[in-house]
């Protein structure tokens, strides 16, 4: 094996100065925001307001430089069947990689990536303990080097495995060939009319508000409160109707911004199966690879949103274990958007053990005011509050009263538990209906919970944990009888006593 | 109905768990005996002054005597061969089933006050999950410590 030192290509310092500005970008629109709002008169120009304007091109040409020496410092190589990289300037960091630690390779090609057919290439490790310090990240390579990291990997983990004694050259050989040959079979590819359902329905509008809410929380102190309070009394003036209208067009906007995301992001979704990783790629202007182990995969996911559900659709996602902390991509959506009922096939032949059709033991009738009772208690004191203090209008609360009953018998009967040979299956609603579909052997722990209320009744309610990420995910099924819960105890527990 | 696991936590830990609870008491009673002067000084009304006595007496009541009872009489817990069952909880009463294949690591840790009676917790990890043991003799815990890993080691996995 080579011990030749590489290096990333040029725009990686253009890349590494560009996320520099996306990160400073936050603290200099306050300093800017601030100083604006501070002096407001520039007449008396003492020298200190002008020392924003100066640190400014300063940071910049600092954070261009280090961009460009992060470039210049960073190699990467094989050696000792290891991936070491070494980057810095005055802190010189050494990360050496064991190669079968290495779990997959993730590939993004952005829009700067694309004209010089680069590649940012994403090193995924098992990430046991410290997460973070075995990741590694090559901001932009050529789809050559990519392609050549891949199949040292494969030759390497490879020559481990089959542990072939000696330089048996020949026989080092024969494995690469065999390497390259990989079975690859299509297992879905979203349309493009699904893209647009998944668009517009997308919850993606949910987040652009929190997104709105975040950044108008952040600058609430630099608002002028007092002159926009005058300007909103005018404004009111215009009367509700305009009122009305411009919060619908902010909503409007909001939504169309989640539309053009979704579809960027999900543009060409497709699922392969290549050996024993299942390969996702997707996007449009920022093209993204993931490849995931099939044996990192702790459990799958059924998500119905009700307006999906109205549709017939839902979406297929996978718990997996490793990755590192913040990585958003652990929670992999298998299909974002699929019918329902055509979810059976490619799922069985990406998992074939897996029972998607149990038979389902649903939460028992006498479970029923569990549901809503408890809401019902805690909103009543809210609802006579608002109905007293805002009286005409206030009355409009008690509309919450059924709402919240219909919701709770429509979490009754999506409650149900199933448990087959080697898999539980736990299926429940908060707003929308998750079923969660889980190998034994991927359950960390049970538990059952018991209320002196649930206890009367005898109901009990029944969560399991599995790894995902670095932590885990709880599925919890409320309100079952308490023989079937009993039932799944024994099943779980190895003894089997 | 399954029999409940059948090691109960030791007695000093009711001990522990009571002076806990005279601690956050403290606080309470601090905070109402100011709350008191202060009402009095302001001359407020009557009734102010009755929650000011109610209100730390009632927490120091449930926090020192009942709950701590309560919660020692329900923990249990049992470490078989090839499973770790819990049982613990004040109203809401858990029962947690960690099968022996998925401990990754046990903890024992002791505080200052649990060093002062001998004392000393457990924590089992799981590649998702904690869950602790609260209060167990330190020879005791140590002693299940190992059991535990030595357990853990052996386990086999039935994939």
């Amino acid at each position: 094996m080579s011990n030749e030192r590489h290096k990333l290509h040029p725009i990686s310092a253009l890349l590494n100065f560009i996320k520099g500005l996306k990160d400073l970008i936050f603290p200099f629109v306050i300093i800017f925001v601030a100083n604006g709002f501070q002096g407001g008169s520039t007449e008396d120009s003492h020298w200190t307001a002008y020392i924003p304007y100066i640190i400014g091109p300063l940071v910049l040409i600092l954070v261009l430089f280090s961009g460009f020496i992060k470039w210049k410092r960073f190699v990467y190589w094989f050696e000792d069947d290891e991936l070491r990289i070494e980057y810095g300037l005055f802190v010189k960091k050494k990360r050496y990689i064991p190669i079968e630690r290495i779990q997959s390779l993730n590939y993004t090609e952005g829009i700067l990536h694309r004209p010089f057919k680069l590649v940012k290439v994403t090193i995924e490790t098992a990430g046991s303990g410290s997460t973070k310090e075995a990741e590694a990240e090559l901001t932009a390579i050529t789809k050559e080097a990519a392609k050549w990291i891949e199949t040292t990997l494969a030759q390497a983990k490879k020559r481990k495995l089959s542990k072939i004694s000696d330089s048996d050259l020949v026989g080092e050989v024969d494995i690469v060939e065999k390497e390259t040959t990989v079975t690859s079979t299509p297992i879905f590819k979203m349309s493009m009319k699904d893209l647009i359902m998944l668009a517009t329905t997308s919850g993606g509008i949910g987040v652009i508000f929190s997104g709105l809410a975040v950044f108008f929380s952040q600058f609430s102190e630099f608002i002028p409160y007092e002159r926009i309070y005058d300007e909103v009394v005018v404004f009111m003036k215009f009367g509700v109707f305009i009122v009305a209208i411009s919060v619908f067009m902010v909503l409007l906007v909001a939504w169309f911004g989640s539309v053009v995301l979704t579809t960027l992001n999900y543009y060409q979704f497709t699922i392969v199966q290549e050996d024993d990783q299942i390969v996702l790629t997707r996007g449009l202007l920022e093209k993204k690879k993931v490849t995931i182990p099939l044996s990192r995969v702790q459990g799958i996911r059924i998500v119905e949103s009700p307006l999906r559900q109205l549709f017939g659709y839902c979406a297929v996602i996978i718990e997996s274990a490793g990755g590192s902390v913040g990585d958003k991509d652990q929670k992999i959506r298998l299909f974002p958007l699929v019918k329902r009922n055509k979810i059976k096939q490619p799922l069985q032949k990406l998992f074939a053990q897996l029972e998607l059709e149990p038979d389902w033991i649903s939460s028992p009738k006498k479970a029923k005011p569990f549901y809503y009772r408890l809401d019902f208690l805690w909103m009543m004191p809210v609802v006579i509050a608002i109905s007293i203090f805002f009286y005409p209008f206030g009355l409009l609360s008690l509309l919450i009263l059924p709402i919240i009953f219909l919701l709770g018998l429509w979490q009754h009967r999506s409650a149900a538990f199933a448990q087959t040979n080697n898999q539980l299956s736990l299926r429940f609603r908060g707003f929308s209906k998750s079923t969660f579909f889980i190998e034994r052997k991927r359950m960390q722990s049970l538990i059952m919970k018991q209320t002196p209320f649930q206890k009367r009744k005898a109901l009990a309610s029944i969560e399991t944990t599995i790894k995902s990420g670095v932590t885990g995910v709880t599925a919890k099924v409320d309100h079952m009888k308490i023989e079937d819960i009993e039932e799944v105890m024994t099943w779980y527990k190895p003894s089997g006593q | 109905m399954r029999n409940i696991p059948i090691n109960q936590i030791s007695p000093q830990g009711l001990k522990v768990w009571r002076l806990y609870g005279l601690m956050h008491s403290a606080i309470v009673w601090l905070l109402a005996i100011g709350g008191g002067v202060l009402n009095w000084w302001l001359e407020g009304p009557w009734w102010v002054l009755m929650i000011c006595v109610v209100l730390p007496v009632l927490y120091t009541y449930l926090f020192v005597i009942l709950f701590p009872k309560l919660q020692w009489l329900r923990w249990r817990y049992e470490v078989r061969e090839q499973e770790i069952e819990l049982q613990y909880g004040l109203f809401v009463v858990k029962r947690t089933l960690v099968p022996m294949v998925r401990v990754q690591h046990v903890d024992t840790a002791q505080g200052p006050i649990l060093r002062k009676y001998d004392l000393a917790s457990i924590t089992i990890s799981t590649a998702a999950t904690t869950h602790t043991i609260p209060a167990l003799i330190t020879s005791e815990a140590d002693e299940l410590r190992s059991r535990i890993s030595t357990l853990a080691r052996v386990a086999e996995d039935d994939v």
